[in-house]
């Protein structure tokens, strides 16, 4: 069963600086997140790769999170995803790195190299800690960047589309 | 391999040779291939040949790729065996890239496993590939590696071990942070005979033939092989042992 937040990702303020800027969601339900689920996954589509390498920290119930908060369950901490980057475009013009529109019937060839990403992060221990205290939870994700590109601007790397919550008996 | 001064000359000449030619047998003509110029790698799913949904050839693509890469470095030495960087070891979490990847200098020489060259790009003048290592305790456990030899199935591997991967290219730094770069920096290739080791001990626990059936006739462009022709690598002719003897009987 898997609840979808649909609203476009929307990024809460930067933080200053050339630090990333974070993602805040609105009020997810984790209501299907049964106490005894054999797992449960926070699942994250649409996310832009086209930039720098970076680590997506996740976490629950904890809007101030920076990349200075620690990794903790106590700080709503659910886990990480990961996202190898393109590095920034590297065609003779933006088209190249433009992805193209509907497939055309009969094309053979393997699909654009950007075509957003899906990660799914295993949560089942901080989902249930949720559950245990409400039907629903805010996820912040804090985007971590390592070693900027130098083709990529990483003020606004966290694009996404939707989070969904999954849980299994 | 550190231990193995025979194997790891072997390396270094045969990538010596590789990175000296400019030609179809040279390095960035091989690495051209994962990201600049031809961006052919599997990344992160794309929809595809045969379908309208986002799939994945991100394990079977770059395995036919490390066979691709290991016969063209064996046609400079024969003796070349592709190693696997054990991230999860107890030495990488102290010192972080090996010896023999780090090392600038060998007998006075420069070490080919340091870096390679890379290709003028769009915005960037053709050098040799760079690093900017995180700390050494940040790399994936053996503990991170064993929950990923527990999943059951196929898809939901791919889906971690990818992650798993995506995080060493980021801690790598550098050129191994970028797809479009990676393939150029030498210790790509030990990563990723990781990665396809880690493939290989999943396939041992949880079937060899374990892919969704509607993989196994998607072609690997542009190696000339489909996913079923990869599943089995005692086919393709290589292993993943630590160690192994032969007792030779002429009768």
């Amino acid at each position: 069963m898997a609840n979808k937040s649909t609203k476009p990702a929307k990024a809460a303020p930067a933080d200053g600086g050339k630090t990333p800027k974070k993602y805040v969601s609105p009020k997810i339900s984790i209501e299907t997140v049964e106490a005894d689920a054999s797992r449960a996954d926070l699942i994250f589509d649409g996310l832009d790769h086209s930039g720098a390498s970076y680590e997506a920290r996740v976490f629950l119930n904890n809007e101030k999170a920076t990349a200075d908060t620690e990794t903790t369950p106590e700080r709503g901490y659910a886990g990480s995803f990961h996202i190898f980057g393109h590095g920034g475009c590297y065609g003779d013009d933006i088209t190249h790195c433009q992805i193209r529109g509907p497939r055309r019937p009969y094309d053979p060839r393997p699909g654009h190299p950007l075509t957003p990403a899906r990660k799914v992060l295993i949560a089942t221990d901080a989902l249930k800690q949720a559950r245990a205290t409400g039907g629903d939870v805010t996820v912040t994700i804090v985007p971590v960047v390592y070693d900027p590109s130098p083709k990529a601007d990483y003020s606004d790397i966290l694009k996404l589309e939707s989070i969904s919550v999954a849980s299994y008996g | 391999m550190e231990n193995n001064p025979a194997e790891l000359e072997a390396l270094r000449v045969a990538y010596g040779k590789m990175q000296a030619l400019n030609d179809n047998r040279g390095w960035i003509y091989w690495a051209g291939y994962h990201g600049f110029p031809q961006f052919l790698c599997w990344h992160h799913g794309r929809v595809g040949r045969g379908s309208q949904m986002p799939y994945n050839l991100f394990l079977p693509w770059h395995r036919a790729y490390l066979l691709y890469w290991e016969h063209t470095a064996r046609d400079q030495d024969s003796k070349m065996v592709l190693p696997w960087w054990d991230w999860t070891s107890r030495g990488s979490h102290t010192i972080g890239i090996p010896k023999s990847f780090a090392v600038k200098t060998v007998g006075g020489k420069r070490n080919p496993l340091v870096s390679g060259p890379r290709p003028t790009m769009p915005g960037v003048p053709a050098g040799q590939t760079t690093r900017a290592p995180g700390p050494p305790a940040d790399l994936p456990t053996a503990a991170e590696v064993s929950a990923l030899i527990l999943l059951r199935n196929f898809l939901d591997l791919d889906t971690q071990l990818e992650d798993v991967h995506d995080n060493v290219h980021g801690w790598c730094g550098g050129d191994m942070g970028a797809v479009a770069r990676a393939a150029f920096d030498p210790i790509f290739w030990s990563h990723h005979c990781m990665i396809d080791r880690i493939w290989y001990l999943w396939q041992l626990k949880n079937g060899i033939d374990n892919i969704p059936d509607d993989y196994k006739d998607k072609v690997l462009f542009p190696w000339d092989m489909k996913v079923r022709d990869v599943l089995d690598i005692n086919r393709l002719g290589y292993e993943y042992a630590h160690g192994s003897s032969t007792l030779v009987i002429k009768t």
